[in-house]
């Protein structure tokens, strides 16, 4: 059942910024940022295929908690520099960090 | 819907548009940026602009629990899952997703899903939507 | 009275209830769905009563019980922070319920994020409006709504200050987007004022908003008040 995973606790991450259509849980906001991996989460049905399919059948992947700074997420951040924010991701989402975003 | 005259009924399915907006009528064509945000998936509001709302509790009328209830039990028994479920919302569109109150969002996505996944046709549905009304409405005389 | 949403919405109710004289058509579309889903055999009416009589028992003092412990038993917080649904088990609250898997909306993964003098935790599901229901019961109407969900992300100190809390430059405020399969809830610090005090006594100042993290505990502080209530009608109470 737990295939082996590709990203580690403390891992830079950067999130792929892909095309989607129709349904997809992975926020505007994250895409082609960066930012750390800080929990593990269960191997799950990814949403993409759990959202067409009745019995809730389809792939499984495991998913992580990013950590992110929101002055990367936000260039107009109004709160202070050591404001986080932290959101979940199926792997597929995932890829080694690339720069600092590409926004 | 029965209880409206149609005009006024139209006037209002016009009036549903935002009072700022691009107008969009089935342009001819669109550039691809207008489609990319069309085709931007619709529960994905975070960090849009917006202003201060007060934010307010509402009574609990017994429809929004037992939409909640009927959502659930469908997929507890595997007619749909959650996640169809939001997706459902989303697939509504525009105007109905901001339109309709939370609830009735849930219990509006569960009969497009029951007749998409051929348990109910649309006409049985529609004849049960009125004989409902009528013996609710005598029940209220 | 206009529907139509002005951007202010200064006082406005937001939107128009369905008229009390008339018999809602959402409660007519409502049973219509259910009355189909039974006849075919999609599910039953003892299945419909089950899950009510479940929900009807779930509310924030779930989530309130679980703080009041872990602030009095650090070894049941270490437990709880460990792993919160089998922690859960510890106060009667069983994440399998009323199916046996849990609730087709709220999955089984269920974590407490710990408040500290340097870390303060906020909760929001940008997407929908994913919430811990079987701690915390039914989401309030306002962690709902598109506005909140679009701004908690963003401005989040901005929100909290229009819920009365106001947090200092030097504590970190991490927002969690619970927009996958977890589901979270904050465990506020325990409040000065509160020595010797029991368990029972400590969950009456645990209320929802401070398990949500728009506001902190206080030995005064017994219910949330910031947020209006709207009766039928859109009037306001």
């Amino acid at each position: 059942m737990t295939a082996k995973r590709k990203f580690n606790i403390g891992d830079r991450v950067s999130v792929v910024d892909k095309t989607t259509l129709f349904h997809h849980r992975t926020q505007k906001f994250t895409r082609g940022q960066s930012g750390v991996v800080t929990e593990y989460r269960p191997e799950w049905v990814i949403p993409e295929d759990e959202a067409f399919d009745p019995a809730g059948n389809g792939r499984k992947e495991p998913f992580y908690i990013v950590r992110f700074k929101q002055d990367d997420l936000w260039p107009d951040y109004t709160g202070h520099h050591i404001d986080t924010l932290e959101t979940e991701f199926s792997e597929s989402w995932l890829e080694p960090a690339t720069s600092k975003g590409k926004r | 819907m029965a209880t409206m005259q149609y005009d006024k009924l139209l006037t209002k399915v016009r009036n549903l548009s935002p009072e700022e907006r691009d107008v969009l009528d089935s342009p001819y064509t669109i550039p691809n940026e207008l489609y990319a945000a069309l085709r931007s998936v619709l529960h994905d509001v975070g960090g849009q602009p917006d202003t201060p709302q007060p934010y307010f509790l509402k009574e609990e009328e017994d429809w929004e629990m037992n939409a909640y209830l009927t959502s659930e039990c469908l997929a507890w028994r595997g007619a749909w899952n959650s996640e169809m479920r939001r997706r459902r919302e989303n697939d509504l569109g525009a105007t109905e997703y901001f339109g309709l109150p939370y609830y009735a969002r849930w219990i509006t996505g569960a009969a497009k899903a029951l007749v998409d996944e051929k348990l109910i046709t649309v006409d049985e549905l529609s004849a049960k939507i009125d004989e409902i009304r009528e013996r609710l409405e005598a029940k209220k005389k | 009275m206009s529907t139509r949403h002005d951007g202010h919405g200064h006082g406005e109710a937001p939107g128009e209830f369905q008229i009390a004289t008339k018999v809602s058509e959402f409660e007519i579309l409502e049973l219509a769905v259910r009355e189909l889903a039974i006849e075919k055999g999609l599910f039953s009416a003892e299945d419909h009563r089950k899950f009510a009589e479940w929900a009807d028992g779930i509310g924030p003092h779930g989530g309130s019980k679980l703080v009041a412990k872990a602030w009095v038993d650090p070894e049941f917080k270490q437990r709880l922070l460990a792993d919160g649904t089998k922690a859960c088990l510890e106060v009667g609250i069983d994440w399998l319920q009323p199916t046996g898997s849990g609730t087709p909306s709220d999955y089984t993964f269920f974590y407490v994020l710990e408040n500290t003098p340097k870390l303060h935790n906020v909760i929001v599901c940008t997407l929908c409006s994913c919430y811990p229901r079987p701690v915390l019961g039914m989401s309030p109407d306002w962690y709902r709504t598109p506005n909140y969900r679009r701004r908690m992300v963003r401005r989040p100190r901005e929100v909290l200050a229009e819920f009365g809390l106001h947090l200092p430059e030097d504590v970190e405020l991490r927002v969690h987007d619970s927009n996958q399969k977890s589901r979270f809830m904050v465990m506020p610090m325990r409040p000065e004022g509160t020595e010797g005090w029991s368990e029972k006594q400590l969950a009456e100042i645990v209320t929802r908003d401070t398990m949500i993290g728009v506001a902190l505990p206080a030995p005064n502080r017994k219910s949330d008040t910031k947020t209006e209530t709207l009766v039928s009608g859109g009037r306001r109470r």
